[in-house]
């Protein structure tokens, strides 16, 4: 720990491998045309509508895959639930780069990527094992088992389960825990809750509670069944929208304006969202805190334990925007003028290590991923953390200095391509 | 979407500028910043051992005039804490320190959660077991949750019986040991601090990053004026002894007297002794408007007579943030970079 923010040394000889040959190398290697901060953009929108058209793909085969659970119930359709919501979270990690910079996402997303969230606004969970964020009176509303809910005085009728209704009550109460929709929603319909602590094992829901007459257990299997029919559908329609936001060929959505403003603006919102990902919410609110606190609630995919991959996938959208290149769920890439194009025209240098430390990282994250996914032995997030836990307090840490690192020359390669103010809030501002 | 954004101490290469205008001045302010912290350090260390005194004092002779004590030494020492925590630099980096005094936000209530696992085995609660239980068992607020949690204080467990006591006077060890490392740490870091540049742009950004986490999320947020509007008491320091705007004013206290005179010497010496006056002053406002500060933040946020005041010294301190961050810190070229405000 002693030398976890000193960024340079380690971390930057770590990465002293050429990546020569790989996917990052620059598109305009090939291509005569070079990049210009205008064609970098235009890239950017293409990755992104990529990108959420992705995520949108897997959350309509997860609302398939659901529908099917909830029509018949068995251990075989759960388990085909599961995979459908770990291959969905695949594409959607890698757009939570697009986030910071881009208000429109950061206003959408709560919707879909809330939490941590007090489970026991959805539906049950067992009361010595369940702590909920401090002042948030409707942590123990229990929509399923309701007809309805008083949450903060106020009394809401949740007789019927629609997507509408399950977006109004997201937020409930102005609690940001009272998440009633979103990925973790149907994480947690789907695990339950994990009360393994810091031993391994994740959420053990039982099939049978989406089953039918006598065999549902701890009641309610009917509402059960509606919420996550509703929640799911509620996913893939917020996807639309996104994915219509970053189409080409519109006049009047988000690309457009993107496109049509200065061009700096936009890559300021590029290395924006790759330093505020990097540093401040994936080093430091999803991997710091629950380190340093040894707090598995706040673990990312806390009911499936799926939270190495979180990390990993937050990490290769980072290194998709800065290379310009994203691997699409199909196989196929997707390629165009990049950020490091342009530092590479300006300097060479800057660029060779900031595609290191990207690689650096990525690796960092991928021992992670590997430790968590091992046949043998398997480390989840949850038991890195654990107090005393040496080896896994290393591997969080090594992915969290390799952030560290590459975030300082994020900030480099903005001044170098002449972006001076990196939070959006200054932009006004004569720097 | 998660409400907080703790402070995340990094230390980010930062290509400085040449600042041949003013070597002297920038000299002479590192010096000044340099002797600044040390004397904010050599308080926290004098307040702590006292603290960690009081603690076993009360322990092995509980009376209402020691817990009295003990409170107040509580309170001293957490002020103490408060006027040097802007300073994310140096060997407060150092075994994640800064984390080690203040664990904060805690939405979760991670520290009751720690407290009653640790107090309710049997094993001995020993400085082994502090040092290896985490930041949320290891400083202020555990003491904080200890000594003025309602729940904790109704039932068998209240200060002061005997594993409550334990962990109590564990923690304030810890909490003074830490202390004495980092005051020794700060005054070995001293030639490293003075002969390298790069500590120029890393200090001023200090004092920008912790008046803009002053602003936005230990008054705008729980004041209810950023995200959902509601007014939420749980996520500010020291709410549960009601002391969260002595907390605030102790930081901006801090600030002044640590930050400001370096800060100031550089702009008189960029020729903007005007800018720097401006602040002189505008820090003082801060001061004078204070709304008493022993108000309770709970108290302050449901009634709207006292909301106003509270309202007034939000107004201060975000005309004190746009002069440092936005106008000084033009004059001296520095630039924002990212900083753990930047998550959610």
């Amino acid at each position: 720990m002693r030398s976890a923010f000193r960024p340079a040394p380690l971390a930057l000889t770590v990465a002293a491998v050429l990546t020569a040959g790989c996917a990052n190398t620059p598109w305009s290697a090939d291509n005569s045309e070079p990049a210009t901060k205008a064609s970098v953009v235009n890239h950017y929108a293409d990755l992104a509508h990529a990108n959420y058209e992705d995520a949108l793909i897997t959350a309509r085969a997860l609302d398939e895959a659901t529908d099917r659970l909830i029509a018949n119930p068995t251990e075989a359709n759960l388990a085909a639930a599961k995979e459908a919501w770990l291959a969905a979270r695949v594409p959607y990690q890698q757009t939570e780069v697009f986030r910071f910079g881009n208000a429109i996402v950061d206003d959408w997303e709560g919707q879909l990527n809330a939490w941590p969230l007090d489970e026991g606004l959805i539906d049950y969970v067992k009361a010595d094992g369940y702590q909920h964020e401090l002042g948030n009176s409707g942590a123990t509303a229990n929509i399923i088992a309701s007809n309805s809910i008083n949450v903060g005085g106020e009394t809401l009728n949740v007789a019927s389960l629609s997507p509408e209704l399950l977006a109004d009550l997201n937020e409930v109460g102005g609690s940001e825990a009272n998440v009633a929709t979103g990925y973790h929603a149907v994480e947690f319909l789907l695990w339950g809750q994990d009360l393994h602590g810091f031993e391994s094992g994740a959420g053990e829901r039982p099939v049978t509670d989406y089953a039918r007459g006598a065999d549902c257990t701890n009641g309610n299997c009917e509402r059960r069944g509606e919420y996550l029919d509703a929640v799911t559908d509620l996913l893939v329609s917020d996807l639309e929208w996104m994915v219509a936001q970053w189409a080409p060929s519109a006049s009047d959505n988000y690309r457009a304006q993107l496109t049509a403003a200065e061009a700096n603006e936009g890559v300021q919102k590029m290395l924006f969202g790759m330093g505020s990902l990097s540093l401040g919410e994936l080093a430091g609110e999803r991997m710091k805190v629950a380190l340093e606190a040894n707090s598995y609630e706040d673990e990312h995919d806390c009911f499936s334990d799926n939270t190495h991959n979180s990390h990993y996938y937050n990490g290769q959208g980072i290194q998709n925007v800065y290379t310009g290149t994203y691997r699409r769920v199909d196989g196929s890439l997707v390629t165009g003028p990049s950020l490091s194009d342009l530092v590479q025209q300006s300097n060479p240098e800057l660029d060779a290590r900031l595609n290191n430390q990207l690689d650096a990282s990525m690796e960092a994250l991928a021992l992670m991923k590997a430790r968590a996914e091992s046949s043998e032995n398997p480390m989840a997030f949850d038991t890195m953390i654990a107090p005393g836990n040496a080896e896994g307090t290393r591997i969080v840490n090594d992915a969290i200095m390799a952030l560290v690192a590459q975030t300082g020359s994020i900030e480099q390669a903005a001044r170098d391509i002449g972006i001076e103010a990196l939070s959006p809030d200054d932009a006004g501002h004569s720097f | 979407m998660q409400p907080i954004a703790r402070l995340l101490c990094t230390s980010i290469l930062v290509a400085t500028s040449p600042f041949a205008w003013a070597s002297d001045a920038d000299t002479e302010a590192r010096q000044q910043w340099h002797e600044g912290i040390a004397t904010g350090y050599q308080s926290l260390t004098t307040e702590t051992s006292e603290l960690a005194e009081s603690a076993r004092d009360y322990c092995v002779e509980s009376a209402e005039d020691s817990r009295a004590r003990l409170e107040a030494a509580w309170l001293d020492a957490f002020l103490a804490w408060q006027r040097v925590r802007f300073v994310d630099f140096g060997p407060v980096e150092n075994n994640n320190l800064s984390w080690q005094f203040q664990f904060w936000p805690d939405p979760k209530n991670l520290i009751a959660r720690k407290a009653a696992y640790l107090i309710g085995n049997d094993e001995a609660i020993t400085p082994q077991v502090v040092s290896q239980s985490g930041v949320a068992v290891q400083g202020f607020p555990m003491m904080e949750y200890l000594l003025f949690d309602q729940q904790l204080n109704a039932g068998d467990n209240a200060l002061p019986s005997a594993r409550t006591c334990e962990l109590l006077t564990n923690v304030a060890g810890h909490v003074k040991s830490n202390s004495g490392e980092l005051m020794a740490g700060w005054l070995a870091f001293g030639p490293h601090y003075l002969e390298t540049a790069q500590y120029f742009d890393t200090t001023i950004r200090a004092g920008m990053a912790t008046l803009e986490i002053l602003e936005e999320r230990r008054l705008a947020q729980p004041m209810g004026l950023r995200g959902n509007g509601k007014r939420n008491p749980y996520i500010t320091d020291a709410w549960r002894s009601g002391n969260t705007l002595m907390t605030i004013e102790a930081t901006v206290d801090g600030l002044r007297q640590f930050f400001l005179p370096g800060l100031a010497t550089l702009l008189e010496a960029k020729s903007e002794p005007d800018l720097a006056e401006r602040i002189r002053k505008q820090f003082s406002e801060v001061q004078q408007n204070f709304p008493g500060a022993h108000l309770p933040m709970a108290t302050a946020l449901n009634e709207e007579d006292q909301f106003r005041v509270l309202q007034s010294l939000y107004v201060d301190i975000s005309q004190l943030t746009t002069l440092v961050n936005d106008q000084a810190a033009v004059a001296l070229g520095v630039v924002r970079g990212f900083n753990s405000s930047d998550g959610d």
